[in-house]
């Protein structure tokens, strides 16, 4: 077994409401000048060190976990997962 | 299923047919959307309004009473009240912290658009057995939720109560209950009433979020994916904050003639409300809505329930003085429309008529008269035959003191800032009502908000006077007369006979005690539908009453706690075999039946009366009111918080033939449990006797270590410091928490 | 003496800090708006607890960036009073006026209750008055109020006799148990190098009338009256 990196990015749904990140935009960043900003998005990241065969069943392994755990609620958030190979 | 004009709407063929004769023609797709809406049982409660019709609901300080969006109750000096609980049930279930955060947002709202001030927040929480990891994220998050919502705006959240039952661990209850204060003077209304007013929408931005029967609209959307859109809204706690000082200062000006929050129902439901109780019309301009997405349609706009939305009607001259307000705040805002004298909404879009309802049809939908059936199981469930006695009393005592329905919610209010305001003077824990002052002057509010579901699923009669009964004794026992109280109910489905039967028995039980108290009903909200689609398996029935007492000296403030040892303790009222739905039974025997406590109006009227006058006398250092988990619990919560403990006889305050199990646990209404000095015992027996209430002195409070309860020669004796272990510990273990500061 | 009370949008202890310094201690105490803030005007300046900006990305960042934080800096330049209360502090730390940083609780969730805080100094104008070693009962109520910094500045901080709040238990002894939110040292508050800017996490505001007091104390007052009595001379 190998250890791999999977990094998870948890984000609301994009027609939902971003509260915080409307806020960071609009009252930190435009106002302060960095007027070219044209959306922020918030979420939640997730770099997460798992054992496995090969990088497929990494992925499958924390797709079914964060299911099972409800680290993320299907009903407001969605998620990306990026795969990477651990150097350490 | 039916139609209208293609569009799939939530209504019977009879319903379908009278909205087409009452507007005369087919409503267009708008309209059917608009109407749709509007005669959904959330916002016409076409199934409760014949039931909820007998509430007393006049009194002396009534000020506005149910159908605005809270009520209002006078309390001197030019002073008034606002209060409302409400549900937010559903959108919970399904994603625990937002659907609570908007629920307290949306209750928020209901006394802000009454021009007053939010002061206090209340939630009474039920969930599944804490044992499913499910209710466990459940009550983690909704608590998450709650704590993060209500701290940001700065409301206290000072009360409320938490219950696990395996009932509802498909469909969780989350009341959300606020009061505000305010000057009589500012007090606005949801009326829109005179002709040529102004429309402003303030707040969020209207986006496609909980639209009313997403499936029409999901047709329509070509770009967005139904699993893009959350079932949910987000809640946005520092708008909210925002918006609650920039309508505060608005009200202010003098210019703001009517004001409504939006909510289920979106602009429909406010537009169409306002203009009907004011027997006037609106005309409202969908191109200058603020829009969130592009290329919403009319029906999207009309229906869309975007979160932290405010309409303000406006005196023509007031609108620069009142953007002006909103533009501090940097609020977004538009004038979409204006008042007329049409009776109806009449929608424009691109300076086209896509709408045109009458007001009243809208707000005022046909009710219905559906039937009630009593339901076999109540006699089966009072049948039941008593448990055995079991031997080793102490080990029920302390079994009862560790269930998560008794055991401390510290876990939950330390989660809460119950402080901000300076007005929190009876803070959670400390007595049976939070009590907060009127800054400036010599008077207070208590205000606690309560519910019995497992005695309201055994006799919902009952249930619904008891949970009244309850929420009047924890505010009279601070020392407040109890002054009006506002109603919250949960139940299944309202097309079951059997549960629009106990929904019916429930506000019977509710309407006699009112009567009895002389205490109107000032407003409400009722749930349907709580149950599970799968199982077909229905909640208890939870009637949530949230009453308001006034203090009219913050001298004569009483908390329950025991002070100090040597201090005698009074138990007031009679203790009866009434088992039925009590903590013992349900939680130590598993037994769901037995007869559920019994209501003696009269009794429970004449007891509170005169214990609110021993209160006032400033005589009393602790009161208490003797229910959940009976006479033994009552007491051992007395001694928690200062660990102190109790050495008491309990001959003579039940019926005769009671065993002392059913004495200790038995949850009998109209008991109290009161501590006096020495000095003042007879001075206090004396005011009872007078009054003819049962009272008697049982004991005294000790620093012994224990608890310890004697009747007809035996003794149960349980140690205090593993009372309070189990007290404090409980929550915070089931929920993964080592180390816990009380 | 006039002192300001910065509102800041979000902002939500205002009016409790108003009511305190105007109604119990009849000073002259006056809420602004933070676009409205000009420091010439006041003597003293008070950032007051909640949530600037939701507390959004980190609490007191963005309120960091409000104009009316220039003015701030300028006051504590002149030597002027700033005191910031727990959202206040926030700020203050995000500012750069006060060292360090206020992370999420240990626990993770908010936490509201009354603690008991040693006073660690006199030098400052908010504690000129009490006695060192004092303790005070004042309660809490936040998520993000973990004070860290990194060893070498904490040793600092003591040298220069920064430190000015610690949570102690009732025998104003540190321990772990009377810590509320895992700050290190039990620290709850400080001062800048010169002792005129303090920020602490408690509300003083919730703890200067008998009758908010579950143990009828009035301990947040000290650290109000301790601001006027330096005003008056009694420095």
């Amino acid at each position: 077994m190998r250890e791999y990196i999977v990094e998870v990015v948890i984000e609301s749904k994009p027609y939902a409401k971003d509260p915080e990140g409307v806020t960071i935009m609009r009252d930190l960043m435009h106002k302060t000048g960095y007027d070219r900003v044209n959306s922020v998005r918030t979420g939640k990241f997730l770099r997460i060190k798992v054992s496995a065969e090969n990088g497929e069943e990494a992925k499958n392994y924390v797709i079914k976990m964060i299911n099972d755990l409800r680290i993320y609620n299907p009903v407001a958030h969605t998620y990306s997962i990026v795969l990477k190979e651990s150097t350490g | 299923m039916t139609f209208i004009n293609g569009v799939k709407v939530n209504l019977t063929e009879e319903e379908v047919e009278k909205a087409k004769a009452l507007l005369g023609r087919e409503p267009n797709q708008v309209e059917a959307g608009m109407i749709d809406v509007m005669w959904s049982e959330h916002c016409s409660y076409k199934s409760s309004k014949p039931f909820l019709r007998q509430l007393p609901k006049e009194g002396p300080r009534v000020i506005v009473g149910p159908g605005m969006d809270a009520g209002v109750v006078d309390i001197n000096d030019g002073d008034v009240v606002v209060f409302k609980v409400e549900t937010h049930n559903h959108p919970s279930a399904i994603e625990p912290y937002n659907g609570a955060a908007t629920g307290i947002g949306g209750i928020v709202r209901d006394i802000l658009c009454m021009g007053a001030r939010p002061i206090a927040l209340f939630n009474n929480l039920r969930f599944g057995e804490l044992r499913s990891n499910h209710s466990k994220w459940l009550f983690e998050y909704v608590v998450k939720g709650i704590s993060d919502y209500g701290n940001c705006i700065g409301v206290p959240t000072v009360g409320g109560d938490v219950e696990f039952d395996d009932s509802y661990e498909n469909n969780c209850l989350v009341n959300v209950g606020c009061i505000g204060l305010a000057k009589r003077e500012d007090i606005v209304l949801s009326v829109a009433r005179n002709i040529g007013d102004i429309l402003i929408l303030m707040g969020g931005s209207t986006g496609r979020d909980g639209i009313h029967g997403v499936t029409f609209a999901s047709r329509v959307l070509t770009e967005a994916s139904e699993a893009d859109r959350p079932a949910v809204q987000i809640g946005d706690p520092f708008t909210k904050k925002l918006i609650i000082e920039a309508t505060l200062e608005a009200v202010k000006t003098g210019y703001v003639t009517g004001l409504k929050d939006l909510g289920g129902g979106g602009l429909t439901c406010a537009a169409s409300e306002m203009s009907g109780a004011g027997g006037t019309g609106v005309e409202i301009n969908l191109d200058n809505v603020i829009l969130r997405e592009e290329n919403m349609i009319p029906y999207e706009i009309m229906l869309s329930e975007s979160q932290e939305r405010m309409l303000f009607v406006v005196k023509p001259e007031g609108v620069s003085e009142i953007t002006r307000i909103f533009d501090k705040y940097e609020l977004s805002y538009s004038v979409i429309g204006r008042v007329d004298g049409s009776k109806m909404v009449n929608v424009y879009k691109n300076g086209r008529l896509v709408a045109q309802v009458p007001s009243r049809m809208l707000s005022d939908p046909p009710v219905l008269n559906r039937p009630v059936k009593r339901p076999s199981y109540i006699d089966q469930l009072a049948a039941v035959t008593p448990p055995p006695m079991p031997l080793n009393l102490a080990e029920v005592v302390y079994k009862l003191v560790g269930s998560p329905n008794l055991a401390s919610k510290a876990w939950v209010y330390r989660q809460y800032d119950h402080e901000v305001g300076d007005r929190t003077i009876i803070k959670p824990g400390q007595a049976d009502a939070a009590v907060l002052r009127v800054l400036g002057e010599n008077k207070a509010i208590a205000a606690k908000s309560d519910a019995t579901p497992s005695h309201s699923y055994l006799d919902p009669y009952n249930g619904g006077a008891g949970a009244l009964a309850e929420s009047c004794r924890n505010v009279a026992v601070t020392g407040a007369e109890p002054l009006a109280w506002v109603d919250c109910l949960s139940f299944g489905n309202p097309e079951n006979p059997e549960v629009l039967w106990s929904f019916n028995e429930t506000i019977k039980g509710l309407t006699d005690y009112a009567l009895k108290l002389k205490i109107p009903c000032i407003g409400g909200n009722v749930s349907f539908y709580n149950e599970d689609q799968v199982s077909a398996r229905v909640v208890k029935p939870c009637p949530v009453v949230l009453t308001v007492g006034l203090i009219e000296d913050l001298s004569y403030i009483t908390t329950m706690s025991f002070k100090k040892p040597g201090e005698r303790i009074l138990m007031v009222g009679l203790t009866h075999r009434e088992m039925g739905g009590s903590e013992y039974y349900t939680f130590y025997h598993n037994i769901q039946g037995g007869r559920a406590p019994v209501v003696n109006l009269d009794l429970e009227a004449a007891t509170l009366k005169t214990v609110l006058k021993a209160v006032r006398t400033g005589k009393i250092s602790a009161a208490h009111d003797c229910f959940r988990g009976g006479i033994a619990v009552s007491l051992i919560e007395m001694g928690m918080e200062n660990n102190l403990s109790a050495t008491v006889n309990l001959n003579g305050v039940g019926d005769p033939d009671l065993r002392f199990d059913e004495l200790l646990f038995s949850e009998s209404h109209s008991r109290y449990i009161l501590t006096t000095g020495e000095e003042y015992l007879t001075d206090v027996i004396e005011i009872f006797d007078e009054n003819n209430i049962p009272v008697k002195e049982i004991g005294v409070v000790t620093d012994k270590g224990r608890f310890e309860f004697e009747y007809k020669n035996r003794r149960v004796s349980c140690s205090t410091r593993r009372l309070r272990k189990l007290y404090y510990e409980t929550i915070p273990r089931y929920m993964g928490v080592n180390k816990w500061m009380k | 003496m006039k002192i300001a009370i910065i509102q800041f949008p979000g902002s939500n202890c205002e009016y409790d800090a108003l009511h305190v310094l105007r109604n119990v201690l009849k000073q002259d105490a006056h809420l602004i708006w933070h676009k409205e803030f000009k420091s010439d005007d006041f003597d003293a300046v008070i950032l007051p607890g909640g949530f600037s900006y939701g507390d959004h990305l980190r609490a007191g960042v963005i309120a960091a960036y409000s104009p009316a934080m220039r003015y701030v800096r300028e006051m504590a330049a002149e030597g002027k009073p700033v005191l910031g209360i727990c959202n206040g502090f926030q700020i203050l730390i995000e500012s750069k006026l006060l060292d360090g940083a206020l992370l999420q609780n240990n626990c993770l969730t908010f936490v509201c209750r009354w603690v008991n805080l040693r006073v660690e100094t006199s030098r400052t104008p908010f504690t000129r008055f009490i006695k060192k070693s004092s303790i005070l009962r004042i309660p809490i109520a936040h998520k993000e109020g973990r004070y860290v910094n990194t060893r070498r500045r904490i040793k600092e901080l003591y040298d220069n006799d920064q430190i000015v709040f610690k949570y102690v238990n009732e025998n104003g002894v540190e321990t772990d148990d009377s810590n509320p939110n895992g700050s290190m040292d039990n620290i709850a508050g400080i001062c800048n190098l010169e002792g005129n800017v303090v920020g602490l996490m408690p509300h003083p505001e919730r703890a200067s009338e008998a009758i908010l007091s579950p143990y009828k104390t009035e301990h947040g007052r000290l650290i109000f009256e301790s601001l006027i009595k330096y005003f008056n001379g009694g420095r």
